[in-house]
């Protein structure tokens, strides 16, 4: 009965429209509106790879072999326990036209089956078997356009790969089980299975990974399956993967993503609750009138603040509603861009539990902000009504203001965290939001205090700047708030890009090889060691035996056995690098025990990367076991040694001893860092002399990386900006709030003899003060969350770079003066005379 | 009808406290009309909220239609107003995004009663604004709105009246139209009568005038007739 009554009277309030309420709207809406849209866009994403699953695993299950290939009865096997299946083979190799241009591509080898879910799109259209197949002693080609245009050809000329030509009949438009890999050296070639023996690109040692995909047995489950498997060849060495793992690494990539950008996004949707309080306070004083007549008429002060409240949960139910339109609306937008991005057919339906949640949330935190100026109403005194003038006096709050804003942020803060799968960080960054928030606020009390306490300086302008501060009715504490969060963000993100950058693109290079030459056979290194030597130009080199292995046991337990934490995860995920050597190689320093001496003949010993060593809680003596070629290999921790991996060295995790893996076929890895002059020259005679060997040029691959980052962070400040984007809405509000009063005071001055300049001046100082407070308050936190950042979650160096705080000044000055003078003008052309004949 | 005995009202300010009520002894009877006199600032008007049950009296006791305001909590004293006491004012405080209908149904509706707008709107035609029922306070004249606040503060019947210069934002003429309305409404309805007003002549219509200054009650004309009386 009450609270019909309360709807009741909160209908004809609602009467009175929009106005003022426009900030309100959009910073809720703003706020939603970003949450909602990474919500239903990463769904829709992690939903298209579970629907394209098959086509992006290229079957239902997938077996990848690295460095051998398939034997006849693993093969056997697989025919005889599968409905159909497809082998591809994949590398990398240089494709050379007869131009002499030449480029390192990743090549891949595919079979008539190839491929079994999706399709294969070629321009012109053809089949992919007619594309690759031998025609007239000529087998085809289908690559990447990007390709032709580097070398300088068209769809029809020929390429050469290794030892064998190729035509080039087609472009890819699409290749269905390519997922979105973070980066790649090079555009895709595609060539027949049968062509790759021509090649001479499968020697032993070489890098090329081998998959056979399978549809399973009717009825049979992949773990049923794979027991099988596995009691057939129980040390083939393979990594099987199902429908569950089709795409690991673009999932995580995108729920990093997801993570990332809802936490900006709650952030937008907090400076967006700043704008919900500052709207309902205004509302509510401009409702004074109505709240103190209907008490006098016997509304208590419970009834008061529920017609209040419904009317907020009315107009916020508004703004949330607009907000999830736009994220419903988003996939469909962004789909074009996203499905090329991560091969994906993206515009489904939008998801609704991320809509139901971000529209929870605006919920939430348009109560949680509501809550003190509603509280404020239920307590306001009536007899204001006799006297025509503001209540100074302070009121009590009703007792159940606090639990009801605890309630309403734990409530917060929960879906905020629960939702996520990294719920460490999503707490750290809730923590640190509201950290930062408390900040502020007490940041704008000491603006405010400062300001009252400098002694009364003579220049009018500045006394009057100071007291625009401070004086009761002020925006400062909107302005720090608002802004301050925005700036901060920006602040943050500019200086970890920054810093990111600069890793990559400024320090590396300097002691980064200009060649990586990949393949380099047993029997080549000698020829190839002569060749470079020989070579103008050429100031450093570096050549190691390579193969590849996984660990399969440490100390005699399985990686699954081990507690492994997840910042080495990444070194039993596959297969990694393995190398040997007699003396301690140049630049290497031990971190503990001692490098085996040059005549060694002992049991297999080991240098293990010191990190690795130190997660695991290793020590000297303990051993670990290496799968190569399907051979368990021991050996015992000589060494531990601290590994720079930033400075692209050819570097190991393990190195083992001599005698252990010398007789294993392995291929060669070298670097080169040779003069810009004769880069090229050097890249010719190598790839002439050895078809096989591929060269990776670490400034093309480094821009690669640059061309990356520079996506994300481009993807990050674009995030980060709604936070700015709400935090000028508010100012805006906040500004435009005090522009009545401002205009009053305007008049009054000017009746008292003051000029237009001084007026201005003064203004001007005010908002410049306060823009550079909140600036170089939001420089100093935006630093303190770049550097946890950095140095905390992506465990890189953090360097405090001037270039991106000056900006975060200037924006924060610029802002503050463009809006506060914006509402000035006006304030200042205000005739005086019906101001004060209505005061 | 009111009861008040030593009542002082001190409220703080930047200054220091003020005393704002000295020790107010006054009684009112039932369906008596009451004029409050007295320069600006004697108190007047903050002896208007301490009746309505508006403002707290820092002490002395207070009984209104029966009622000992002693422990009352702020929605006990706000259920009496709906109930029993009706308020003008100087500036009408009619609420804007309101019908003039919706404004006078709105004690009638926070009393619960179901027929709230039948009621309200007769009481608009007894005020003469039956033909302004849909219309909302900004399109109404001073006079009218003055008239649709009289309804909503005679709707209930009150027992007491509260009237704070109900004239004073109205020209001569329209004045005394909402004067007469307003006596005789509440002489209908049966309502004690408690007015302030600079306006001697209309001070004159109250049976009983009662002159405040500094916060006490100087002149009492009940009283000194009673005084004439018994001497």
């Amino acid at each position: 009965m009450d609270l019909a009554l309360a709807w009741r009277f909160t209908r004809r309030e609602l009467r009175g429209g929009f106005k003022g309420f426009r900030v309100f709207l959009a910073a809720l809406a703003l706020g939603v509106a970003a949450l909602a849209t990474v919500g239903t866009v990463s769904a829709d994403l992690l939903a298209s790879l579970d629907r394209d699953a098959r086509a992006l695993l290229g079957g239902e299950a997938e077996l990848r072999l690295f460095n051998r290939a398939f034997l006849a009865e693993e093969r056997n096997w697989l025919e005889a326990n599968s409905r159909r299946l497809s082998e591809t083979a994949e590398m990398r190799a240089m494709a050379r036209a007869g131009n002499g241009e030449r480029r390192l591509v990743e090549l891949k080898a595919v079979d008539t089956a190839y491929p079994l879910y999706g399709a294969l799109e070629l321009a012109p259209p053809t089949g992919g078997a007619d594309a690759l197949a031998e025609i007239d002693g000529r087998f085809g080609a289908a690559v990447e356009s990007d390709l032709l245009e580097r070398l300088g050809i068209a769809v029809g000329e020929e390429i050469r790969i290794g030892e064998q030509s190729f035509v080039v009949r087609a472009t890819i438009a699409r290749e269905p089980d390519r997922t979105a890999s973070a980066f790649t050296f090079g555009p895709r070639v595609l060539i027949a299975l049968d062509s790759l023996a021509g090649t001479g690109l499968d020697g032993p040692g070489s890098l090329v990974y081998r998959h056979v995909r399978v549809d399973l047995p009717e009825g049979e489950s992949l773990a049923a399956w794979r027991e099988r498997l596995d009691r057939a060849f129980p040390e083939a060495g393979w990594r099987v993967a199902g429908l569950d793992r089709a795409a690991p690494g673009v999932e995580r990539f995108i729920r990093q993503v997801r993570l990332f950008m809802s936490l900006v996004g709650l952030t937008a949707l907090l400076v967006g609750g700043v704008g919900v309080a500052n709207g309902v306070a205004a509302h509510l004083e401009s409702r004074r009138d109505t709240i103190a007549t209907l008490k006098c008429l016997g509304a208590s002060g419970g009834l008061v603040a529920r017609i209040y409240f419904l009317q907020v949960l009315a107009l916020a139910t508004i703004g949330i509603a607009i907000g999830l339109a736009v994220g419903a609306a988003a996939p469909v937008l962004v789909a074009p861009f996203l499905s090329e991005a991560f091969n994906l057919d993206l515009g489904g339906a939008p998801a609704l539990f991320p809509l139901l949640l971000a529209g929870l949330m605006g919920l939430l935190t348009a109560a949680l902000f509501a809550f003190r100026p509603l509280a404020r109403a239920q307590r306001l005194s009536a007899a204001g009504l006799f006297r025509g003038h503001l209540e100074q006096r302070r009121q009590r709050l009703p007792g159940w203001l606090w639990p009801a804003v605890i309630a309403a942020a734990l409530l917060l803060a929960f879906l905020a965290i629960a939702t996520h799968h990294d719920r460490l960080f999503a707490a750290g960054f809730v923590g640190g939001a509201v950290l930062v928030l408390a900040a502020f606020r007490l940041a704008a009390t000491g603006v405010m205090g400062l300001a009252k306490r400098i002694p009364r300086p003579r220049r009018t302008t500045w006394r009057l700047a100071l007291a625009n501060l401070h004086r009761p009715g002020t925006p400062t504490p909107s302005v720090v708030i608002s802004l301050g969060l925005g700036l901060t963000v920006l602040a943050a993100v500019a200086l970890i890009q920054a810093n990111i950058s600069r890793q990559v693109l400024q320090e590396i290079p300097a002691e980064a090889p200009t060649f990586y030459f990949i393949d380099l056979q047993n029997e080549q290194v000698d020829r190839y060691d002569a060749l470079v030597r020989a070579h103008p130009g050429v100031t450093d080199m570096n050549r190691v035996p390579m193969l590849r292995g996984r660990i399969t046991a440490i100390n005699g337990k399985s990686p699954e056995q081990l507690a492994i934490p997840p910042q080495v995860s990444w070194i039993f995920n596959s297969d990694r690098g393995l190398t040997w050597s007699r003396a301690q190689p140049e630049g290497v320093t031990l971190s503990g025990g001692e490098w085996w001496p040059a005549d060694y003949a002992g049991p297999p010993l080991v240098s293990l990367d010191q990190e690795l060593g130190q997660a695991l809680g290793l020590k000297l003596g303990d051993t670990i076991t290496v799968n190569v070629y399907g051979r368990d290999v021991t050996a015992a921790i000589a060494s531990f040694r601290p590994i720079e991996w930033a400075e692209l060295r050819i570097n190991f995790v393990m190195i083992f001893s001599p005698g252990l893996l010398e007789g294993a076929p392995a291929s060669h890895i070298a670097t080169v860092r040779v003069d810009d002059a004769n880069a090229s020259a050097l890249e010719r005679q190598v790839t002439d002399a050895f078809p096989n060997v591929s060269a990776i040029r670490v400034a093309d691959a480094l821009s690669g990386f640059a061309e990356l980052l520079d996506s994300i962070a481009a993807a990050v400040g674009g995030t980060g900006s709604v936070t700015v984007l709400a935090g000028l809405i508010v100012l805006a509000g906040a500004v435009a709030a005090g522009e009545r009063r401002r205009r009053y005071d305007a008049v009054v001055l000017k009746v008292l003899g003051a000029t237009r300049s001084l007026l201005l001046g003064s203004l001007a100082l005010g908002f410049a003060l306060l823009g550079l407070a909140t600036a170089a308050i939001a420089a100093v936190l935006g630093s303190i969350a770049a550097a946890v950042i950095l140095e905390l979650v992506m465990e890189q160096e953090f360097t405090l770079l001037p270039g991106p705080l000056l900006w975060t000044l200037a924006a924060g000055l610029a802002v503050t003066l463009l809006f506060g003078l914006a509402g000035t003008v006006r304030a200042l052309g205000a005739r005086a005379a019906p101001l004060l004949r209505n005061e | 009808m009111i009861e008040l005995s030593g009542v002082t009202l001190t409220l703080p300010s930047l200054a220091g406290p003020v005393e704002i009520l000295r020790g107010i002894d006054l009684a009112v009877g039932a369906a008596e009309s009451v004029a409050l006199l007295g320069p600006s600032g004697s108190g007047k008007t903050s002896l208007l909220m301490v009746v309505a049950g508006l403002e707290r009296a820092t002490s002395g006791g207070i009984a209104v239609a029966g009622v000992d305001f002693a422990g009352k909590s702020e929605d006990a004293l706000a259920r009496l107003r709906r109930d029993a006491i009706g308020i003008v004012f100087q500036d009408f405080h009619l609420v804007p995004t309101m019908t003039a209908l919706e404004n006078v149904a709105v004690p009638l509706e926070l009393a619960g009663r179901r027929d709230a707008f039948e009621r309200a709107a007769a009481a608009l035609g007894a005020v003469g604004l039956g033909h302004r029922l849909e219309h909302y306070p900004g399109q109404l004249s001073g006079g009218e709105q003055q008239r649709t606040a009289l309804a909503r503060a005679l709707v209930v019947r009150p027992k007491l009246l509260l009237a704070d210069e109900p004239t004073g934002n109205l020209d001569g003429a329209t004045g005394e139209q909402v004067i007469d309305l307003l006596f005789s409404l509440a002489a209908e309805a049966g309502s004690t009568l408690l007015l302030i007003t600079h306006d001697p002549a209309l001070a004159r219509r109250c049976r009983r005038q009662v002159r405040m200054a500094d916060g006490r009650i100087v002149a009492d004309s009940h009283s000194s007739a009673r005084a004439a009386a018994a001497g």
